[in-house]
């Protein structure tokens, strides 16, 4: 090992992150215009005066889109101050109506807060600086081009008003996984806030500022003193949307960094652009100083007292709560917990199962069954919530006797998610109904008769000849009994 | 309603920028009035140029909520009024369509920003205007022209779409040729609006018209020393016979001095400028603004479409904010003028404990010759000193006609306590008396 690589090694990781977050509101943040972006909308048709930054347009605060920033604070086991207001950001890009965004500066809605991961069993705490309400710019479309060389940029502000909230951690990550265990545990506990939707295209948007430092700063609790962080030259990553692609962005931004130390190069502070296709970043400028946003109050949206809001709005259990609780109440073990806890809509889902039968029954339906099978068909649990009477009366169908659990499984629930039938229908057609005792005891005679060999092999002691001659049995009924009573009416028969 | 454009038209004072014709309903309060709109206000299908060369070709898609009340009422809109570009001036000079004269006042300006509003009704162009009062624009062209100028308490009346100079500091005012007039105009734009966050109802169960009977019996007038000491003596001759004429209809007149002021018109520039220089960033040209050859990047583009499309007192008060704004002066300059208005608020708290209202000429001076002032913008910016205290307190002030020097018409301004509109309107009208 040489000198410069054993110096290379003694590099920890320095990471904080800047997660956009689109809220789940009805309405835009300062205005009426709806948030719901239809695939084939027009551009510019879901906006008004106010979210277009016309001359004289006032915005009005969406309480929603407090509401929503209050949830995610109390989930953060953030402060909420007494109160709150918003303050102009003034830069110059075409994609912003007015030249400037309404954002929070020194009253932000949520500070220090923080949100447990776990990494590999490890634990860890990472803080939340502050998280804060903001409206989100329109988007730009280059034409015949890329934005240098473009003919024509066009500007759509649909998107204009969207309500964000940006969180911001403090620099607590030591590596790239735990940037992507945080943000998937984030996701997870906004959906299950229902301020998120995972699925909307740019919901999820993230800046992640990382650092080299030397091993040595850090201290046995992974704290490193500001001095040095500040010292530390510092790049910014943008246009990570995932916890995935911030686990590869990173990643690649790791080994970019100690590559280039290894090399003798100093590091630059800069923007860099994470390219998801080619799986590389990309150097955009060179942050010399520190743009100036000339920060002031909007005068516009009065102070916000929300200081009650705290105690007035409620939250859902929360997932690592819920997983807890799962194990401790329902007597399952932490994967399945794990699994039934995945979106609040699972677990909803099995808790009103768990009501009418045995929790570990309907676990297994639940989280092995249900799950695989949707998961097999790219479908989720909201589709079938309405469904919950025709899952539970299939459960019913097969603890009652009345279906055989390898039916019910194959047949039935399948048939059920793909061709949309109740299981009553599906039994019906497919003629799934348990074969009757009589018929059962005649299937038996028949295969004992039919199969004078396999007697004999049974008589001499051979533990596949019962195997061999249930399967023929359990073949005539055209899978409708059931292998254990067929077993045991096989030995009444052969040992009689 | 119907809009009508028309080129022509008697408005020898260019005190309209568009001359058009909106039709109010038939009945309501305001039934039978012809109102002139300062082209500032939004108005729905009208074009709204702000005096200024980038919104020229400016056709709003709504109205202004002031528009839509006093059309609800009964007005007729007869024009957009001319004004200082983005209502950046004191005599209506630096509108982009020409400076407008003054009615009263032969060769000399009208006041401003909204000098079209103040001639307009001065010249029997409307019964009725609407201006906007940012530092002073109401109740500096309604002085200069000899009508009568309200600026209501912050809050009081809808800003909703109104373009911004300084969001923090301006209201929409009335203005008429008597202080009852102006007060039923106030009675019918005033009150919450869903659409302005920052109006409130301040002003339930107000009576503004039936206000105005000059009955100031017990009434105590404090007159503001130190805004007495700037202004001309011809003026300050004036203003102290109206207030003899108040004690004489059985007020009580007192003086009262107000250190803070001195830091006012300092501060109110500051404020002003640094709001501006970001409420009209969004005119790049991307959506308003002249056609230019620039090439270059959208900085470049964005910048030459500001340098055709402002004019030199606009530019310059985006500079002045810009700089006001930026890291490393913005605790030096920003932040100071915050400190110095709070100061002002405090001490019109504190003498509104002794007074009921305060009172001083609202202009220092005579209205100027035209293009007498236009190059020495301090001097011009100087004039509002009794006016902008007014606005950094966020209160209510009526700019009654209080007689004249050689024929030049003199204001007498009377302030109250936020949302005590009635009790100035009542001592306005026993000063027009």
């Amino acid at each position: 090992m040489t000198a410069q690589a054993v110096q290379t090694d003694e590099h920890a990781v320095v990471i904080g992150l800047e997660v956009h977050v689109q809220l789940e509101t009805a309405t835009k943040i300062f205005c009426g215009c709806s948030t719901a972006a239809d695939d084939d909308e027009e551009p510019n048709s879901r906006t008004c005066p106010v979210c277009l930054g016309l001359p004289g347009a006032l915005p009005v605060l969406n309480e929603g889109a407090v509401e929503a920033a209050v949830k995610i604070g109390k989930a953060l086991s953030a402060d909420i101050p007494e109160r709150t207001t918003f303050h102009r950001k003034n830069y110059y890009y075409p994609d912003l109506p007015k030249n400037f965004q309404l954002t929070q500066y020194d009253a932000p809605i949520c500070q220090e807060g923080e949100l447990e991961i776990s990494v590999e069993g490890d634990r860890r705490e990472i803080g939340i600086t502050r998280a804060h309400l903001e409206e989100d710019p329109g988007s730009l479309q280059h034409k015949g081009g890329s934005i240098d060389t473009a003919e024509a940029t066009l500007i759509n502000y649909n998107r204009a008003g969207t309500p964000l909230v940006e969180i911001v951690t403090e620099p607590d990550f030591r590596s790239p996984a735990e940037t992507r265990a945080f943000l998937a545990k984030l996701e997870e506990v906004l959906e299950y806030l229902g301020v998120f939707d995972a699925t909307r295209d740019g919901s999820l948007r993230v800046d992640a500022n990382i650092s080299l430092v030397d091993a040595d700063e850090v201290d046995e609790e992974g704290a490193i003193d500001d001095s040095v962080l500040e010292d530390a030259n510092r790049t910014e990553v943008k246009n990570i949307s995932s916890h995935k692609a911030a686990e590869k962005a990173l990643a690649y931004e790791v080994s970019r960094q100690k590559n280039a130390v290894k090399r003798g190069r100093a590091l630059k502070t800069e923007t860099r652009h994470w390219d998801e296709s080619r799986g590389i970043t990309v150097s955009m400028r060179s942050k010399e100083s520190e743009a100036d946003y000339r920060y002031f109050r909007e005068a516009d949206l009065p102070p916000l007292e929300v200081a009650d809001w705290k105690d007035k709005i409620d939250i859902p259990e929360l997932p690592d709560a819920r997983r807890e609780r799962f194990v401790a109440d329902y007597g399952l073990d932490s994967e399945a917990a794990s699994k039934l806890t995945s979106t609040k809509e699972v677990a909803d889902f099995f808790e009103a199962v768990a009501e009418q039968f045995d929790p570990n029954v309907a676990a297994t339906w639940v989280a092995d069954n249900l799950l695989g099978e949707l998961n097999y068909r790219d479908m989720l649990i909201t589709d079938i919530e309405g469904r919950l009477d025709e899952f539970s009366r299939l459960i019913e169908l097969v603890e009652n006797d009345e279906l055989t659990v390898k039916n019910a499984e194959e047949v039935v629930l399948r048939s059920m998610l793909d061709d949309g039938d109740d299981p009553e229908t599906i039994i019906d057609r497919e003629g799934l109904g348990k074969a009757d005792d009589d018929a059962i005891a005649d299937f038996v005679v028949e295969a004992i008769d039919e199969n004078p060999d396999a007697v004999d092999d049974y008589h001499s002691g051979e533990d596949g000849a019962l195997n061999f001659l249930v399967g023929q049995v359990m073949q005539k009924s055209g899978g409708s009994a059931d292998p254990g009573s067929v077993n045991q009416l096989l030995r009444e028969e052969l040992d009689a | 309603m119907s809009s009508d454009h028309t080129d022509a038209g008697d408005d020898a004072h260019n005190a309209f920028i568009t001359e058009a014709t909106i039709e109010g309903d038939d009945d309501g309060p305001l039934a039978g009035r012809t109102i002139a709109i300062k082209d500032n206000m939004s108005t729905d299908g009208v074009r709204t140029t702000c005096g200024s060369a980038m919104l020229d070709e400016y056709v709003p898609p709504y109205n202004a909520t002031v528009v839509d009340r006093v059309l609800e009422a009964g007005a007729t809109m007869v024009g957009k009024a001319n004004m200082d570009e983005f209502a950046m001036g004191g005599t209506t000079e630096t509108s982009a369509f020409g400076a407008t004269e003054n009615p009263a006042a032969p060769d000399r300006v009208p006041g401003g920003s909204s000098g079209g509003s103040a001639a307009a009704v001065a010249a029997g162009a409307a019964d009725l205007a609407l201006g906007s009062d940012t530092g002073g624009s109401v109740r500096n062209p309604a002085s200069f022209c000899g009508v009568v100028g309200i600026k209501p308490t912050y809050g009081l009346v809808s800003r909703y779409g109104i373009v911004a100079y300084a969001n923090s500091l301006e209201q929409v005012g009335p203005l008429a040729n008597t202080v009852e007039d102006a007060a039923l105009l106030l009675d019918v734009i005033s009150g919450p609006d869903p659409n302005d966050a920052t109006t409130n109802d301040g002003g339930a169960d107000s009576g503004y018209a039936a206000a105005a009977d000059g009955d100031v019996e017990g009434l105590t007038v404090g007159v503001i020393t130190d805004l007495i000491e700037g202004a001309d003596d011809d003026v300050v001759e004036t203003f102290q016979a109206s207030l003899d004429d108040l004690e004489a209809q059985g007020a009580e007149i007192t003086e009262v001095s107000l250190d803070s002021l001195e830091h006012a018109v300092q501060a109110y520039y500051v404020i002003a400028m640094s709001e501006a220089s970001s409420n009209l960033a969004r005119f790049d040209g991307v959506r308003y603004g002249p056609d230019t050859d620039a090439e270059g990047n959208w900085n470049e583009q964005f910048a030459a479409v500001r340098e055709a499309g402002f004019g030199p007192e606009v530019k310059r008060r985006i500079l002045l904010g810009t700089y006001a704004l930026s890291a490393g002066y913005h605790d030096k300059y920003y932040k100071k003028a915050q400190d110095a208005r709070a100061w002002v608020k405090q001490d019109f708290d504190d003498a509104f404990e002794d007074v009921d209202v305060l009172a001083s000429p609202t202009m220092p001076v005579v209205p100027p010759k035209l293009g007498e002032s236009l190059d020495d913008p301090l001097q011009l910016y100087l004039m509002d000193a009794n006016t902008v205290p007014v606005n950094l307190a966020n209160l209510p002030a009526i700019s009654v006609p209080a007689g004249d020097v050689d024929g030049l018409p003199v204001g007498c301004q009377l302030i109250g306590p936020k949302f005590s509109e009635e009790t100035i309107i009542r001592a306005a009208s026993a000063v027009e008396d």
